[in-house]
Formats: C-alpha cells, sequence, structure tokens
C-alpha cells in the first residue's frame, strides 16, 4: 500500500519549493530584526554601564557637608541616633577622583580614602577578596581597586592610578595600585591618612550602611529626606538611578522615532515585495478559485505562509542578533569591562513592531487583492 | 442536471449593455457529451462559466441538479465545483511549484486520493511523469495532466472550454479522446471553434452573438 503524501498546498511545502522567493523576504526580517535589537542593546548598555559600574553605591549612603566642614560629626550623629534601620557600620571617608572609561567617553569615579580598620569591612561588604597584593599602608599613596575596574584601566599591581601630571587622574604623589581585589563590583580605595595629607579641600564624610539591603533602601530613603538639603549632600544608588534614567529620556525619546521610523521603511518595503510575490501568485489563486477553493480558504493559506516566515524571520533575527551581540560583547567590551546585556528582553521588544507591522500590511494587501478578484479572467488569461 | 432558463449575461461596456449571452436555454442530461460550437466572442465560454456556477446570471436562472446556483452563497458554489464538477482550461494551468502528481491532488485537496492520481496519470500516459514539474513538461503532457485533475473523483460534469487551443491538431485529438473515454458516467460540455473536437459530441449546439442558434444530434 502506498503512503499518503502531505497535502501539496501545504505552507511547508510552499516556502520549501520557493525558497528563493522567501528567504530575501526572510533576509529582510532577520536583517531589520537584528538592526534594531543589537542597537537598542547597545544604547541600553550606557546606563546599564552606569548602574553597574557606580553599583557598590546599593551597599551605603554617603553623606557629606556642605558649606561647613565641621557638620560631619553631627550630620554622622543624626542618623546614628535616628536611623529607622539598625546600622551594621557608620566609617569616615574622603574622596578623590580618577576617571573610568566607557563607550561613550570617560566616566567619573571615586577612589575612597578609608581608615585602615575600615577596608576589610568594606571589602566583605562589597563581597571583595584581596586575591592578588594587599591593603594600602596608612598615609601611603598605595591603593586597591577591584578586578573589573583593573581591567577597564588596564592596571597591575605595581602600576600608576593617580599621578601629578594626569589631571583626569590626579594625586599630588604616585598612587600605586598595591592590591587588586577579586568583585563584580567596581570600586578603588586608598588610605585616608593620604587623603588628608595631600588632597584640598580636607573634609571628612561618611558612610552608613544598613544591616540588609532592604534596610539599606529604607534607610537611603529617610537619610535623603531628613538630610539632603542646605547643611548636606546625600549620595544614593536610588538618586543615581533615576538621574541616570532621567538623563538617557530624551535620547530614548529619539531612538524610538527612529526605530518607528526604520519599521515603517522596512514595512513599506516589505509590503510592496509581497504585493509583487502575490502578483506572481493570481494565475495559482484563480486556476485554485476556479476549481472551488474558496476565497477565505485561499486567504487563510497566504497568510499562514505569511506567518511562517514572519515569526520565522523574527526568531531568526533575534538569534542573530544574539550572536552578534555576544561577539561584540567577548571582542570588544568584555576586554574593557564595558558592560552589555546580550539577553536585554527590552531590546528584544522593541523588535516586535517588526513582525506585527509587516503582518498587518500583508493581511491588507492579501484582502484588498482577493477582495476583486475574478477567477474567469485568470482562466481565459484576461488578467495574467 | 444542468439546466439554465433563458439565461443572459451583461456587461457594462462604456455605459453600453453588451450581451455576452442572450436567453439561452440549456438542458444538459447524466452522461451527455454536449459541445458548444462557435466563433471568438460569441459568447460559448461565458455559457460555460455560466452554466458550472463560475459566473451568475443577469437574467435568468441556472439549476444544478434542481438547485438555483444563484441562490447559493459563494463558499457553497465553491464547494460545488470542487466536489461535482471538473474543469479543463484554454490554457494548460498548472501550478509551477508543484509536480505533475500533486497538481493533479489538488482537485480534491481534502482526500486520499494519490492510488486515483497515479492510475489517471497511468492511464494519460504520464506515469513516467508524474514527479516532474510543469516546466520540465510539453504543452500536450501539461493539457493531459489538467485533464487528469479534471476527471479525479470521477466529477458528475467536465467542463471544457477550448481545451485544444493551446495544442497541435494531434495532441489536442488526444486530448479529447482522453477526456470522453475517460470521464466515465460524467457528463462533458466542451467548448471550441473546432468541430473536428467534438467527434463523439451526444449534441453540438451553435453559438453566435451570444445566442444558441442550432442543436445537431
Amino acid at each position: 500500500m502506498k503512503t499518503n503524501r502531505r497535502n501539496p498546498l501545504s505552507a511547508a511545502v510552499y516556502l520549501k519549493r520557493n525558497f528563493a522567493k522567501t528567504a530575501p523576504l526572510m533576509g529582510v526580517i532577520i536583517l531589520a530584526v537584528m538592526l534594531i535589537a543589537g542597537i537598542v542593546s547597545l544604547i541600553n548598555s550606557i546606563p546599564y554601564s552606569i548602574k553597574v559600574i557606580y553599583s557598590y553605591s546599593k551597599n551605603y549612603v554617603a553623606v557629606t557637608p556642605r558649606g561647613n566642614p565641621f557638620l560631619t560629626p553631627l550630620l554622622r550623629q543624626a542618623v546614628e541616633q535616628n536611623s529607622p534601620v539598625e546600622l551594621e557600620r557608620v566609617i569616615t571617608i574622603q574622596g578623590s577622583g580618577i576617571q573610568v572609561k566607557s563607550i561613550v567617553g570617560n566616566w567619573p569615579f571615586v577612589v575612597l580614602g578609608l581608615e585602615r580598620g575600615d577596608m576589610d569591612y568594606y571589602l566583605n561588604r562589597l563581597k571583595g577578596t584581596l586575591t592578588d597584593g594587599r591593603l594600602p599602608t596608612p598615609g601611603e599613596p598605595e591603593a586597591v581597586i577591584s578586578e573589573p575596574l583593573a581591567r577597564n584601566l588596564n592596571l597591575k599591581i605595581g602600576d600608576i592610578l593617580q599621578k601629578p601630571l594626569d589631571s583626569d587622574n590626579f594625586s599630588p604623589k604616585e598612587v600605586k595600585v598595591v592590591g587588586i581585589a577579586d568583585s563584580e563590583n567596581w570600586f578603588a580605595f586608598s588610605s585616608i591618612e593620604y587623603l588628608r595629607a595631600n588632597h584640598f579641600p580636607n573634609i571628612d564624610a561618611f558612610m552608613a550602611f544598613a544591616k540588609t539591603p532592604a534596610d539599606q533602601l529604607t534607610l537611603d530613603n529617610w537619610t535623603e529626606k531628613e538630610l539632603s538639603g542646605e547643611n548636606a549632600v546625600v549620595y544614593t544608588y536610588r538618586k543615581l538611578e533615576e538621574q541616570a534614567d532621567t538623563m538617557f529620556n530624551i535620547l530614548y525619546q529619539i531612538l524610538n522615532v527612529v526605530i518607528g521610523t526604520l519599521v515603517i521603511v522596512i514595512t513599506l518595503m516589505m509590503g510592496m515585495l509581497i504585493n509583487i510575490f502575490l502578483s506572481q501568485r493570481v494565475q495559482e489563486f484563480g486556476l485554485l478559485q476556479a476549481l472551488g477553493y474558496t476565497k477565505r480558504s485561499l486567504l487563510n493559506r497566504v497568510l499562514l505562509e505569511t506567518t511562517i516566515f514572519v515569526v520565522g524571520g523574527w526568531i531568526l533575527g533575534l538569534g542573530v542578533a544574539y550572536g552578534l551581540l555576544n561577539l561584540v560583547k567577548l571582542t570588544l567590551m568584555d576586554p574593557r569591562a564595558f558592560a552589555l546585556e546580550t539577553v536585554d528582553l527590552a531590546a528584544y521588544l522593541y523588535s516586535v513592531p517588526v513582525p506585527i507591522a509587516i503582518f498587518t500590511v500583508s493581511l491588507v494587501t492579501v484582502w484588498v487583492k482577493f477582495k476583486k478578484f475574478d477567477p474567469v479572467g485568470i482562466v481565459e488569461r484576461r488578467l495574467v | 442536471m444542468i439546466r439554465l432558463d433563458s439565461v443572459s449575461l451583461v456587461y457594462q461596456d462604456h455605459g453600453r449593455e453588451v450581451f455576452a449571452c442572450r436567453d439561452v436555454d440549456l438542458n444538459v442530461k447524466e452522461g451527455e457529451f454536449v459541445g458548444i460550437l462557435g466563433p471568438s466572442g460569441s459568447g460559448k465560454s461565458s455559457l460555460l462559466y455560466l452554466a458550472s456556477g463560475l459566473k451568475i446570471p443577469t437574467q435568468g436562472s441556472v439549476f444544478w441538479q434542481n438547485r438555483k446556483l444563484g441562490d447559493l452563497s459563494d463558499s457553497e458554489r465553491a464547494k460545488v465545483r470542487l466536489n461535482d464538477f471538473g474543469f479543463v482550461f484554454q490554457y494548460p494551468f498548472l501550478i509551477g511549484y508543484l509536480t505533475a502528481l500533486e497538481n493533479i491532488l489538488v482537485a480534491l485537496p481534502d482526500q486520499n486520493r494519490q492510488a486515483e492520481a497515479e492510475a489517471l496519470l497511468e492511464t494519460l500516459g504520464l506515469s513516467d511523469q508524474k514527479d516532474r514539474y510543469p516546466h520540465q513538461m510539453s504543452g500536450g503532457q501539461k493539457q493531459r495532466v489538467c485533464v487528469a485533475r479534471a476527471l479525479l473523483g470521477s466529477p458528475k460534469v467536465v467542463f471544457a472550454d477550448e481545451p485544444t487551443a493551446a495544442l497541435d491538431h494531434v495532441s489536442g485529438r488526444n486530448v479529447m479522446q482522453l477526456l470522453n473515454q475517460h470521464r466515465g458516467s460524467g457528463a462533458l460540455i466542451v467548448v471550441t471553434h473546432d468541430p473536428v473536437m467534438l467527434e463523439g459530441a451526444d449534441r453540438i449546439i451553435r453559438m453566435e452573438d451570444g445566442q444558441t442558434f442550432s442543436e445537431e444530434k
């Protein structure tokens, strides 16, 4: 007994045997999806980098006095006595600046000055382990940096982190890297005694650590509300996140316009191509309708074929985007410790309008074509 | 089986009424071979399309097994064409990306007719062509595939519109013989301008200017 062949009018048969026609259409969708997901992922990597680089500030709230350096003990006392949550530790700090590299240029970064007794605590709190080197000696121009920062600045133990003639990474003396800490966090610290003796202005600030992340958030919000103002500047991760989002608001609006335009252009182009390909199949549709196929069955068939190549193209496009982003991350981003999410859901969601718009245009094109379709005109060859 | 009562088909041409068919009466019986003969533009193809439900008359009625085709919905008429009628058109229309066998099977897509389609190909001398695509076949071979497609499922009526027009004389006669021999108990309605092709017809109807003039038996 012979086996029954598959339906000759199945979408799979059409797509397989007309690969040369459907592949370019799918290729356009793949490229469009890859382009959109890739561009958005790269742009998202900028605020993402900010959040990654400064994520160490999730662990504390920092307070610096404003106008009067002698306010620090009072501010510290206010936090210690009135904190709404239990404090794990409050430490005195000073800060000096360096510049870290990003895909959009240099960003400022703080080298904290810590007392020797606070350095171990700070390392532990930031889940850092000193795998190479040692902690800075009090009063000496020495620093510990974390591994991502070392990669970003291409520094190793013994290299100079700050120096007198470098305005971006200034210190009156050459500050040597004496330790590299293994940690996902970016951080750098040196001796507070060195900063007090060599950096101007000599103003102490402090950082307060809560016991748990949830408590830290409560402490951050409380400190901002109670202390932020004419006497103090309060630094929290939430504020930084908010500032980063605001900073990129306009960029995202521009991005939306660009992506929207791209989707419209691609959709129009695809609509025209689909129209051409459907016109080439008019004879087939006319014949089938004359034989007894309903318009609805033909419409369903074309839409199924369209769905397969549109959705297939979108999925493949996401796959190609994922592959390319991984390649970019591996070859360009990781060596400099630049942050890039290769599975950026928001970026992938940006590409969703592509298949939806193309499918909608196809639906309308096919519907309009079938609406005024005359099979007799086709089989009599008046319309072909 | 098929009855046309005072059927007219009127086209509008620049505001002028043009009769493709005018007051045509026709009754086709079961198993009958009816030839419709006439010069180009005489309305014979229009008559065929009216009789098969592909066109709806502007006046008069067409009945298929006592059901008025004009009262049926588009999909009901399509169902009648698919299940009860077979078609051979003037040009050997085949779907380019399907093989000969698959082109035959599209006539009855929901049924397992592969064995029957293969038997038809063998009967029509095309068994070696079953896996070939239309561009690999001659015009005569393609039209024979169209004949096989029209005969699949033993339709109650086969409509053929100038089935030999695109073929040479020998191939044309061959196609007509095959149609006549293998239609089984089904009726055959053939439109042509060549009387030679109507050899074996039970009845020949002559058409001119949209009207039927004489019937020969």
